[in-house]
């Protein structure tokens, strides 16, 4: 009997008798691109808190040698006695909230934007890494900085006013440059920005944390009054921010005229603190970080109201979450405050 | 959350009220009318019996019945508002179908001729408890100050028996019971107050207006629209679904519907859809009511005031076909003026195709604008001004706009609808002038009611011939400079309905006076685009109300004044 092999076969690679020993191993998945980024993200954030606890500093320990660890254990969870080391954490506390503000207000709004282009994927990365590295200094009760910690949050800084130049130009681009329209519907102008005041409190963090705990110092100044200026000012660029939005939506709801009154009038009393003598209690300043602080919080609830009230409400809430008033914008007002509180605990401990 | 078989009527069939066919029996009845915004509620409504005789009974529900209608009840009037349309429940009744949705347009018989005959029943006609505001585009325009003295100022037309001033003040008042969202800053005419709501993003159709305006060296500006880019109420922003002009089933849009009508009827107005009034009786020169058809039959409401409110066709028709012995030349009709001088708005269009997507379908049809031509003078061989805007055609009207317009047909026609999503257009609004050979008369033929069917006799000008023109080249110029190639002009389009019973100061060449009182039956009043002596180069509804604003606010000063003794 004829091979049943016919001409062909040679050539499409099949020889009689013979086999190919192994079937090659084929591995397919389904994963969605976003999924792929969050384990991404995800993947970056574990790393970067692993690194941040192992880089603390080698050498002479500074300071009379109260920087270093009496006992033997490293705790966390508990404030550090030193008030340089409390007010850092505080501060790690401020760039948290900061960071996952834009985690997943960059998350929702790229995702919206459908990641048109491929830059839009960093500040996932960037907030995540920055997000790890906050949570973890927040649980450092040392003084002493993290040389990671340092440098993560220093990338977040320079990477939200990377992102700030991006969204400019994204605004100016578009017909009729930049106008309220533009304002309104282009980038939003000032959302990078929030990843950088995170970079910026998380730096301040790592250098508080350095500093001598009788008189720490900051850029030139007592730390307490830099950084009640520097997060007044903060607060101020924010509210700018949440203005623009609230305006965009005509101020439809009373309440949104709380987030561009409330945070100008805190951050005033928080300045007043910073001019006033050193070591006096500032309960009014406290209050008022406390409050805004609290507005962010309840921000959150707003919005969700303000999802509901969209075509469809929470039951379209593919569509309305996008859409809708971004859930997640309102508690970087709670994360400044936060740096505001730092900034007091500062000013109040700080002996003259 | 809406699943479907649980909630109410919308989507349990078993919620539904019994017989509800809202084209065939009224809804408004029994002490209730629908509440438009929500599903299946309803709100309670005062009611009339037709032996009392009420303050006001107004024919039409449109912009300037229905806004009249809440502004009197608001007053205190005792107020029967009467539509020969059903009362739609938007959240229920509309679908994204633009043929379904005709529905909502005036499609009884008309008899149309002239030299330019007009296409009725579309756009320029709503048949619906809110009138035509339930399909508008929701072009929320002012008209340029100088256009209420048109003939004084420019040279023109006719003069206004208003001053603009007062009339500012009625716009800020429209503007802000309706939340217009308009451009944080308007770059023609004297200062406006601030629109209420910001403007809405732009779609693809209206950056193409922004880069030919750019080109041209004009300026341009997002639309003030009357949907919202923010919650108000009931009212969800507008989610940029597009069938706007076969109506808006979120709600966004501000239609009379959605926002006069719920006033009037919380203030003590009764609405009564499906009923179609033909005859206004008059007894010793005075109005005595109206005769009107619902439910199977002709019935008589009893009235101290009549409004007339039916648009610029139906509003002449009802006057006309009411003459009687004691006028029979129709009512209101001294000056012979009843009926003539209709005048319309060119709609003229060009359209080209973009390398880039367009999508024009996507949000508002209309989301930019340029008025430069209704604020610039110089430079025209014509009367009067234009603006033109983006456009966002829906597929069926664009098939047939390339099938009619274009002359499209067979391959050619499938393989330009083929191009759909890269289409961007222009589209005029503009001032044509009055003629007194274009007017509405009555024929011997009759419709489903019994009463004589209207001839609306229509032809252009050499002054409109040369506007169009004119607009056509700018706009085509426009278009090419934005990146629009095979551009065409689509020549033949018109819309917005005006001049039937115009206003004036003068009884012999004007059928009604400022007040929109009409000056041969001292409680008979017009309220509607029909009273406009000239067009302007906007849409009318935005003017239309405030119109009716102040008409309101006029008839509320006389009574207080007791000069007026019929309220």
């Amino acid at each position: 009997m004829p091979s049943e092999a016919g001409p062909n076969d040679a050539r499409e690679g099949r020889f009689p008798g013979v086999r190919p020993r192994t079937t090659p191993v084929r591995f397919e998945a389904e994963v969605h691109p976003v999924v792929a980024l969050a384990l991404v993200a995800v993947g970056a954030g574990v790393l970067t808190w692993f690194a941040a606890g192992r880089s603390k500093r080698l050498g002479p320990p500074p300071h009379g040698g109260r920087q270093v660890r009496t006992e033997g254990e490293r705790r966390y969870r508990e404030r550090g006695t030193e008030v340089t080391a409390s007010a850092a954490q505080r501060l790690n506390h401020a760039s948290s909230m900061l960071a996952a503000s834009v985690l997943f207000d960059s998350g929702l709004e790229h995702y919206r934007g459908q990641f048109f282009n491929r830059a839009m994927y960093t500040p996932i990365i960037a907030s995540t890494v920055t997000l790890a590295s906050s949570l973890h200094g927040a649980g450092d009760t040392d003084p002493g900085r993290s040389h990671v910690r340092h440098a993560v949050q220093a990338m977040a800084g320079v990477t939200g006013l990377v992102g700030f130049g991006f969204h400019a130009w994204n605004v100016g681009k578009r017909e009729g440059g930049y106008s309220w329209q533009n304002l309104f519907y282009g980038a939003p102008i000032g959302a990078p920005m929030a990843l950088t005041l995170a970079g910026i409190l998380g730096v301040a963090a790592e250098w508080v944390r350095d500093a001598d705990p009788d008189a720490p110092e900051l850029a030139g100044a007592p730390a307490g009054r830099t950084l009640a200026v520097a997060t007044a000012g903060m607060l101020l660029g924010t509210t700018l921010e949440a203005g623009l939005l609230h305006f965009r939506g005509a101020f439809q709801n009373p309440a949104m005229f709380v987030p561009v009154t409330l945070p100008p009038l805190a951050a005033a009393i928080l300045a007043g603190a910073a001019v006033a003598e050193p070591g006096r209690p500032h309960g009014a300043a406290k209050a008022g970080m406390w409050a805004v602080c609290a507005m962010g919080v309840l921000g959150v609830a707003f919005h969700a109201y303000g999802v509901q009230r969209m075509m469809g409400g929470w039951g379209n809430w593919r569509q309305n979450m996008i859409d809708g008033p971004p859930l997640p914008a309102p508690p970087s007002f709670s994360g400044l405050a936060l740096g505001g509180l730092a900034a007091l605990e500062l000013l109040e401990h700080r002996r003259r | 959350m809406r699943l479907s078989g649980t909630g109410n009527a919308a989507d349990n069939p078993r919620s539904g009220t019994r017989g509800d066919d809202p084209m065939h029996a009224p809804r408004a009845r029994h002490g209730r009318a629908p509440n438009v915004m929500r599903m299946g509620e309803w709100v309670p409504m005062r009611q009339h019996a037709d032996a009392e005789e009420v303050d006001f009974v107004i024919v039409g529900t449109g912009a300037g019945g229905g806004t009249l209608a809440a502004r009197l009840a608001e007053h205190g009037f005792s107020v029967v508002a009467m539509d020969a349309g059903p009362y739609w429940r938007p959240l229920e009744d509309f679908a994204s179908d633009e043929r379904h949705q005709s529905k909502l347009y005036w499609t009884d018989e008309r008899i149309v001729d002239g030299d330019n005959p007009l296409q009725m029943g579309s756009n320029n006609s709503g048949k619906a408890v809110g009138g035509s505001t339930v399909h508008y585009a929701m072009v929320a325009l002012r008209f340029r100050p100088e256009w209420f003295k048109s003939r004084t100022l420019l040279g023109y037309g006719a003069d206004w028996p208003l001053d603009w001033r007062e009339m500012w003040s009625y716009y800020d008042q429209v503007e802000d019971d309706l939340k217009i969202s308009g451009p944080v800053t308007y770059p023609w005419g004297p200062k406006r107050m601030r629109y209420r709501y910001r403007a809405h993003e732009l779609n693809a159709a209206a950056k193409v207006l922004a880069r030919g305006a750019e080109a041209m060296g004009i300026d341009w500006t997002p639309t003030p629209l009357a949907t919202v880019s923010a919650p108000r109420g009931d009212s969800p922003p507008c989610v940029y679904r597009g069938f706007c002009v076969v109506g808006c089933s979120t709600n966004a849009k501000q239609s009379v519907l959605v926002t006069y009508l719920p006033r009037a009827l919380a203030a003590g107005a009764e609405i009564r859809d499906l009923a179609m009034v033909g005859r206004i009786e008059t007894k010793d020169g005075r109005a005595t009511g109206v005769h009107y058809f619902r439910e199977g039959r002709w019935r008589f409401q009893r009235a101290k005031n009549v409004v007339v409110a039916g648009y610029a066709i139906e509003t002449p028709r009802l006057l006309l076909m009411s003459a009687n012995r004691e006028f029979p030349d129709g009512l209101a009709n001294s000056s012979g003026l009843v009926g003539k001088n209709l005048m319309v708005q060119g709609n003229q269009a060009v359209w080209g195709d973009f390398e880039e997507e367009i999508r024009s379908y996507k949000g508002p049809p209309s989301l930019a604008i340029s008025e430069h031509w209704n604020y610039e003078d110089r430079g025209k061989d014509f009367h009067g001004g234009y603006c033109y805007m983006s456009q966002g055609p829906l597929p069926t009207q664009w098939g047939s706009t390339q099938a009619g317009s274009h002359g499209l047909w067979g391959e050619v026609l499938v393989s330009e609808m083929q191009r759909y999503n890269h289409v961007a257009g222009l589209k005029i609004v503009s001032e044509y002038l009055a003629q007194e050979r274009n007017r509405v008369t009555l024929t011997d033929e009759t419709d489903q009611y019994g009463l004589p069917i209207p001839r609306i006799t229509y032809s252009w000008c050499d002054n409109d011939r040369a506007m169009n023109r004119h607009g056509l080249n700018f706009m085509g110029q426009a278009l090419a400079a934005a990146g629009g190639r095979n551009v065409w002009e689509q020549g033949d389009d018109t819309n917005h309905l005006y001049g039937t019973a115009r206003m004036g100061s003068d009884p012999k060449t004007s059928v009604v006076n400022g007040d929109c009182r009409s000056w041969d039956i001292p409680n008979l009043w017009v309220c509607d685009g029909s009273v406009f002596p000239t067009t302007g180069g906007v849409n009318p509804s935005l003017t239309i109300q405030a119109i009716a604003l102040r008409t309101a606010d006029r008839i509320k000063a006389m009574a207080r004044s007791g000069y007026y003794r019929d309220v």
